[in-house]
C-alpha cells in the first residue's frame, strides 16, 4: 500500500513540476506579431520562413512569429480566434472567405494603410476580389489562383491535334471534339483506357462558378437590391457540356467525379488522361518535379465559350479587427508583399503574382513550366457577380457542391439540378439578408 | 468429420488472415508510401511496395518540421492527463458504486448526456474561460481540457469494472481485520489493475489523437501537438505532401504501438471484465 501511495505522490509531484516548467516559458511580455501562413508546399514554406527571418533581422524591435496553419482547419481556427478575441495579427487566406469575414466585421479595413506603390502595382482584378463597395479592403491580394488546362503533348501529336496558342485558343466545342478523338480502348479489351480528359469534380462549385463566366453565366444576380440565384441557359450549357463529355461521349473519365485536380495527376502521367481540365495553376509544380523523364506537357490558354473570361480568386494577407497592432502588421505586409518577395512567393507556390511588376519579370514569361501562358491568362480574368454575396461560402458548401456532385454522378438531369440549386440557394441566401446585401 | 473440421478451421483461419490483411493494408500503404520517392508516389502505375527504397521523406520530416518537439508535447499532455484522469476516476467510481446515493443515477445520466455535446459547441465559452485564467496557449490548459474531456467516459468504464467486483470480497477482508484503506489497496486494486490499464490506454489515446482543441488553444508553434503538426502536410483542395505525411504518420504511430503492445493484455482483459457485468 505504501508503495502505491508513494508512486501516486511521486506522480503528483512530477506532474506539478512539469506544469511549473511549462508555465515558466509562457509568460512573454514583448509578444512578437503573430503571422499565420497557409503555405504548405515545402518550397513555399521555406520562402515564407525566409522572408519572416529577413524581416526579423531588419526589425528586431518588431519581430514576427511564423505560425504554420492548415487549409483544412483554417476556417474553424480563425472564427474561434475572431469570436474569442485571441487573434493572430496577420493571416493568410483566400478572397472568397475573407470577403465574408469582412462583412461580419472581423477584419481591419486596410485601405488607409496601403501605400500608393502597392495600390497601383497590384492588378485591379485582384483588388476587386477583396474590396467592398464602400471601399473597405479586407486583405492584400498577392497570389492569383487560376484554373488551367494541361495537356499531354505526345498524345495530341499522335492524333495529329494541334495544341492551341494564345492567338488561337480552343473553344469548348473543339475541346470536346479533341477529347472524343483521344478517348480510346488501346488494348481492345472493350474498356476505355485512355480518356480525352479528366476533370477533378470533387469540389466542383469552384470550377463551375469560375468557368460559368466564360459561358455568359454567373449564377448570382441582383434583384431588388438582394442576391438571388438563377440557373439560366448559359449556366445550363456549361453543365450540359460536361455531362455530355462524361456520359454521351464518355471522353471524360467517370473517376473524375470523386477526384481533386491533384488526384488526377498520376493518371495524367500514365496517359490515362490526355488533358486535365480546370486544375489550379499550382498543379504545374507536380508536373515539373515528378513527371517521368519522357513526359512532355503543355498549358492551354483559357478555353473560349462566349468569351475567355474566367473568375479570379486570390490569396490574401489580412489583419483581424481585434488585432491591437494593425499598423505594425501592415508594415510587415508591405515588406512581405514587396514586388521582390511577391515574385518569390509566386514562383515557389506556382501561382500567378498579383503585382504587375512581377508579371513583367523574365521568370514569369518563361515557357518552361508553362509560366508564359499561365501568366498571360491574367488578361482574361474577371470578377464573378457572386464575389461578396452574403452567404456565398455557405452556399458553395451546402448547396452548390452537393447538388453538382449528384448531377455529375448522373443522379439528376441538368434541369433538375438547376431547379434544386435555385430553390435551395434562395433558402440559404434569405438568412443572409440581415447583412444588408450592400454589394 | 475430422476432415470437415480441418477444412472449416482452414476456412476460418483464411478469413481471419484476410481480415488482418484488410486491417493492416492502410498501415502497409502508409509505410510503403513513406519509403517511396515522390516520383514513384505520383507514378501512373502504382505499386504496393517501393521499387527503390528512399528515406528522403523521413529526412525531410526530421529536418524540416518540428515533429519530435510536437511528439514530446503530445507525450507530456497525454501522460499527465492520463495520470490525472485515472487518479480522479478510480476513487470516484468506487464511491459511486459502493456508497448508494440518490444522485448516483443522475451523475451517470449526466455523464452520458455530456458525451452528446459537439466540441464546436463548447469551444468558444471554454476558450474564453481558459483565457480568463491565463491557460490558453499553454500545455497546462490543454491537459486540463483533456482531463475534463476523457474523465466522464473513463469514469463510466471504471464504474462498470468496480461494479463487477463482488462486495463479498471486501466484506471477507473486513472480517479478516482489514481496514477500509487496506481493502481498497490490497484487495480491490489488484483486481482493478486491468481495468485501470484499459482506462489509461483509452485516456492516453484520446489525448494523443485529439486535434481540434490543440489546434485552437495552442497558438505558439513550439507548443503544437503531433496531430496539429501532421495536419500541416495537407494543402488546398485535398492535396497533401503524401511522402512526408506518410513518413510523419509512421513516426507518430510508433509511441501508440509501443504502448499498445505493452498494455494490450490489460486492455482486452479490462474491456471484457467491464462489459460482462455492467
Amino acid at each position: 500500500m505504501r508503495r502505491i501511495l508513494f508512486i501516486s505522490f511521486f506522480l503528483l509531484i512530477g506532474s506539478a513540476a512539469v506544469f511549473w516548467l511549462m508555465t515558466k516559458n509562457n509568460g512573454h511580455k514583448d509578444q512578437p506579431l503573430r503571422f499565420v501562413s497557409l503555405a504548405w508546399q515545402e518550397r513555399a514554406i521555406a520562402t515564407n520562413k525566409s522572408i519572416v527571418n529577413e524581416w526579423n533581422m531588419l526589425h528586431p524591435e518588431m519581430r514576427v512569429e511564423y505560425i504554420q496553419g492548415t487549409w483544412n482547419s483554417a476556417h474553424d481556427y480563425l472564427v474561434t480566434a475572431f469570436e474569442t478575441g485571441d487573434v493572430p495579427d496577420i493571416f493568410h487566406y483566400e478572397s472568397s472567405v475573407i470577403i465574408d469575414y469582412a462583412m461580419r466585421g472581423y477584419l481591419t479595413d486596410l485601405s488607409p494603410y496601403i501605400s500608393t506603390e502597392m495600390k497601383n502595382d497590384i492588378l485591379d482584378v485582384a483588388w476587386a476580389t477583396v474590396t467592398r463597395p464602400n471601399g473597405e479592403v479586407g486583405g492584400v491580394p498577392f497570389l492569383i489562383e487560376s484554373l488551367v488546362v494541361l495537356y499531354n503533348k505526345s498524345l495530341l501529336e499522335k492524333e495529329g491535334i494541334i495544341p492551341p496558342t494564345l492567338e488561337h485558343p480552343w473553344t469548348w466545342e473543339y475541346l470536346q471534339v479533341a477529347a472524343r478523338k483521344m478517348t480510346k480502348d488501346t488494348n481492345d479489351d472493350g474498356v476505355i483506357d485512355q480518356y480525352g480528359a479528366g476533370i477533378g469534380l470533387r469540389n466542383s462549385a469552384n470550377i463551375i462558378m469560375n468557368t460559368s463566366i466564360s459561358f455568359g453565366g454567373s449564377f448570382f444576380k441582383k434583384e431588388n437590391e438582394h442576391f438571388v440565384v438563377h440557373v439560366n441557359a448559359e449556366e445550363k450549357k456549361l453543365l450540359q457540356t460536361i455531362i455530355d463529355m462524361l456520359y454521351k461521349d464518355k471522353s471524360i473519365s467517370p473517376a473524375s467525379i470523386g477526384e481533386t485536380g491533384a488526384g488526377m495527376i498520376p493518371g495524367f502521367f500514365s496517359g490515362r488522361y490526355a488533358m486535365l481540365i480546370g486544375i489550379g495553376s499550382w498543379g504545374r509544380q507536380q508536373l515539373v518535379e515528378n513527371a517521368p523523364k519522357d513526359f512532355y506537357w503543355g498549358v492551354m490558354p483559357p478555353l473560349k465559350a462566349q468569351s475567355q473570361i474566367y473568375g479570379a480568386s486570390t490569396q490574401t494577407l489580412s489583419v483581424p479587427k481585434k488585432s491591437k497592432r494593425a499598423k505594425e502588421a501592415m508594415k510587415f505586409i508591405d515588406f512581405m508583399l514587396s514586388s521582390k518577395n511577391t515574385a518569390r512567393l509566386a514562383l515557389n507556390d506556382w501561382m500567378i503574382p498579383a503585382r504587375k511588376s512581377c508579371l513583367a519579370m523574365q521568370e514569369f514569361q518563361d515557357s518552361l513550366g508553362g509560366w508564359d501562358i499561365t501568366c498571360a491568362s491574367v488578361s482574361t480574368l474577371g470578377v464573378g457577380s457572386w464575389v461578396g454575396a452574403p452567404g456565398y461560402v455557405e452556399w458553395k458548401s451546402r448547396v452548390a457542391n452537393p447538388v453538382l456532385q449528384e448531377l455529375f454522378a448522373g443522379r439528376l438531369s441538368v434541369d433538375e439540378a438547376a431547379k434544386r440549386i435555385e430553390h435551395e440557394s434562395n433558402n440559404v441566401l434569405l438568412r443572409y439578408k440581415k447583412y444588408g446585401d450592400v454589394w | 468429420m475430422k476432415n470437415m473440421s480441418v477444412l472449416s478451421r482452414s476456412v476460418i483461419h483464411g478469413l481471419i488472415i484476410l481480415y488482418i490483411v484488410f486491417l493492416l493494408f492502410p498501415l502497409l500503404w502508409v509505410v510503403a508510401s513513406s519509403l517511396k520517392s515522390t516520383q514513384e508516389i505520383y507514378s501512373g502505375s502504382p505499386t504496393i511496395f517501393p521499387q527503390q527504397l528512399s528515406f528522403d521523406h523521413y529526412r525531410s520530416v526530421i529536418n524540416g518540421q518540428q515533429i519530435f518537439r510536437s511528439m514530446w508535447n503530445s507525450v507530456i499532455v497525454g501522460t499527465i492527463s492520463t495520470v490525472l484522469v485515472v487518479l480522479l476516476a478510480v476513487p470516484s467510481a468506487y464511491a459511486m458504486v459502493r456508497y448508494k446515493s440518490m444522485v448516483n443515477n443522475a451523475i451517470l445520466g449526466w455523464i452520458l448526456v455530456s458525451q452528446i455535446f459537439p466540441v464546436i459547441l463548447v469551444m468558444i465559452p471554454l476558450y474564453v474561460m481558459l483565457r480568463y485564467i491565463g491557460l490558453t496557449d499553454s500545455l497546462i490548459g490543454l491537459t486540463l481540457i483533456y482531463v475534463v474531456w476523457s474523465l466522464p467516459f473513463v469514469l463510466w468504464m471504471m464504474h462498470g469494472y468496480v461494479k463487477s467486483i463482488p462486495l463479498e470480497l471486501e466484506e471477507a477482508a473486513v472480517i479478516d481485520g482489514a481496514s477500509r484503506t487496506q481493502v481498497i489497496f490490497n484487495v480491490l486494486m489488484p483486481l482493478l489493475l486491468p481495468a485501470i490499464g484499459a482506462s489509461a490506454l483509452f485516456a492516453f489515446i484520446s489525448a494523443w489523437n485529439e486535434f481540434f482543441f490543440a489546434l485552437v488553444l495552442m497558438k505558439s508553434p513550439a507548443l503544437a501537438t503531433l496531430q496539429v503538426e501532421l495536419a500541416r502536410y495537407t494543402g488546398m483542395e485535398g492535396q497533401a505532401r503524401t511522402g512526408p505525411l506518410a513518413a510523419a504518420s509512421v513516426i507518430a504511430t510508433i509511441p501508440s504501438i509501443i504502448l499498445f503492445v505493452f498494455m494490450r493484455k490489460w486492455f482486452t482483459t479490462g474491456l471484457v471484465s467491464g462489459a460482462l457485468k455492467g
